[in-house]
């Protein structure tokens, strides 16, 4: 146990916060959550509000206010393996909220970010990612829908990267600039096989 | 006649395609033309992008800023997560030279540069804005009056929160889109927890069907207890969580609503004289057939 107040021994490890004393504080962590979200989790004083206005958290174990003490703490693995850091439907309610102006649903954000670079990412999202690359749309058209489309009026697909596919080219410059395609497919068939 | 590039999203072009023919049809008789906007893609997916990286997505949606930079045109939408995306980067790489910066050295590699010359806008914005349009020219070009309907307003998230970002003030209790039902003669109806997420966003509706729908099913609860027609949003994606939301929630919970949703330039075409047909309702998971019944 490190030593900071300069009392006893025993007196110190009673006072002690044991989280504070937590091996696995990473100060690096919180850095990089402020600087990803560009908010200021260090100014929470944990009043609760974020977790009272969140949808997901009568629900679920999700707890907003816990991942915001995770960043200031630089509890790093705690919160990037934590399954309920997917739980956050970013309604931004408690961002509205929060008294001490921290953007809470910022904070979660730049986890996920940071727990991507680790592989850590449901398959849905990179799904999303995939269907984007081939066509430029996350949900793309489909034949009943055409068949709708053009009932309507309307062109059979839309004047998007559908309509006009010459632009999906600019598209996947951008996503293997970032080589977010190769990482996707990698980690979707070391899941699915 | 004002101009816009329309920017169009994946859900209303690809699942509700009423609501993209709507919104070109009712907003021209309110002095708005809508201009394709040629090779626009998902905005992208702020719930899917952003989570896995912010700069690829503050990337892919200023590749879709510059294509209406092209064009000198002020983009329009009819989505609350297309708001998030092309709104708020658009806000932040004007705002952030650093970050422009970055995502201009991507482009480079296309030929494209973000320039921070255009503006982004919510069709509904435009619509109650009275400089442009204004609710009392709303009202003006109602045919068919909805008389006798109650209709509840579902306003989403990304629109108008977080409101210290966005220029919409309240966001615990607004009240601008209920003028705008009540100006197509129904009446506006008043909900328990009416701001409440409709639980799709954030990648949640992919990761954890159940959690996603029982947020939907809290507001499905809080809809029943006021007895309304209608629910009307200005989101396809709250739109498609509603609709088809509520055969899952038959499926998952055994409990059964039916209550029709409809996006408001859905609700507005109707109002002008616009047949069902025209808004392929038929497409809706949730039959809009009652509410159909008493306004037609």
């Amino acid at each position: 146990m490190v030593r900071t107040k300069g009392y006893p021994e025993a007196l110190e490890k009673k006072l002690a916060d044991t989280r504070l004393y937590e091996d696995e504080k990473n100060p690096d962590f919180t850095k990089a959550v402020e600087k990803i979200s560009m908010t200021i989790p260090h100014m929470c004083f944990q009043c609760g509000t974020c977790t009272a206005s969140c949808p997901s958290a009568p629900r679920s174990s999700y707890r907003i206010r816990k991942f915001v003490r995770r960043a200031l703490l630089g509890l790093e693995n705690e919160a990037l393996t934590d399954p309920d850091l997917w739980l956050c439907t970013t309604c931004y309610s408690c961002t509205d909220r929060c008294p001490r102006d921290i953007a809470p649903t910022d904070v979660i954000m730049a986890m996920r970010n940071l727990a991507f670079k680790r592989d850590i990412v449901p398959v849905n999202f990179l799904k999303t990612v995939q269907a984007i690359y081939t066509t430029g749309h996350g949900v793309p058209n489909n034949d009943v829908n055409r068949a709708a489309r053009k009932k309507l009026g309307l062109p059979a697909d839309p004047p998007t990267t559908h309509g006009f596919p010459k632009y999906v080219k600019g598209i996947q410059h951008i996503l293997d600039y970032y080589e977010l395609k190769k990482n996707a497919d990698r980690i979707v068939k070391e899941r699915e096989g | 006649m004002r101009e816009y590039a329309f920017f169009l999203g994946c859900i209303a072009p690809n699942r509700y395609p009423g609501a993209e023919s709507a919104s070109y049809k009712t907003s021209e008789k309110l002095g708005i033309k809508l201009l394709d906007l040629e090779g626009a893609s998902c905005c992208p997916a702020p719930g899917a992008f952003g989570s896995i990286d912010l700069d690829i997505w503050y990337a892919m949606a200023a590749r879709n800023l510059v294509l209406a930079e092209e064009m000198k045109k002020d983009i329009a939408l009819i989505c609350n997560g297309c708001y998030k995306s092309i709104w708020e980067v658009n806000h932040k790489l004007k705002r952030h030279p650093e970050l422009k910066e970055r995502v201009n050295e991507v482009l480079k590699g296309i030929d494209m540069e973000f320039k921070g010359t255009i503006d982004v806008w919510h069709l509904a914005e435009l619509f109650y804005d009275p400089e442009i349009v204004g609710v009392q020219k709303i009202r003006d070009s109602v045919k068919v009056p909805l008389e006798g309907t109650r209709i509840a307003v579902h306003y989403g998230c990304h629109l108008m929160k977080p409101k210290k970002e966005r220029h919409f003030g309240t966001t615990e209790h607004p009240t601008w889109l209920e003028e705008m039902v009540g100006a197509l003669g129904a009446e506006p109806v008043e909900y328990r927890n009416k701001m409440l997420c409709c639980g799709a966003g954030g990648g949640v509706r992919g990761y954890d069907l159940v959690h996603s729908i029982d947020i939907t099913n809290e507001k499905m609860i809080n809809l029943m207890e006021v007895k309304v027609d209608a629910l009307t949003e200005v989101c396809p994606f709250c739109q498609l969580q509603f609709d088809r939301g509520q055969i899952e929630i038959e499926e998952k919970f055994g409990v059964k609503y039916g209550l029709p949703v409809l996006h408001y330039c859905e609700l507005l075409g109707l109002a002008q004289g616009m047949s069902p047909q025209e808004l392929a309702l038929d497409l809706h998971a949730i039959s809009c057939e009652p509410f159909l019944k008493k306004v037609l």
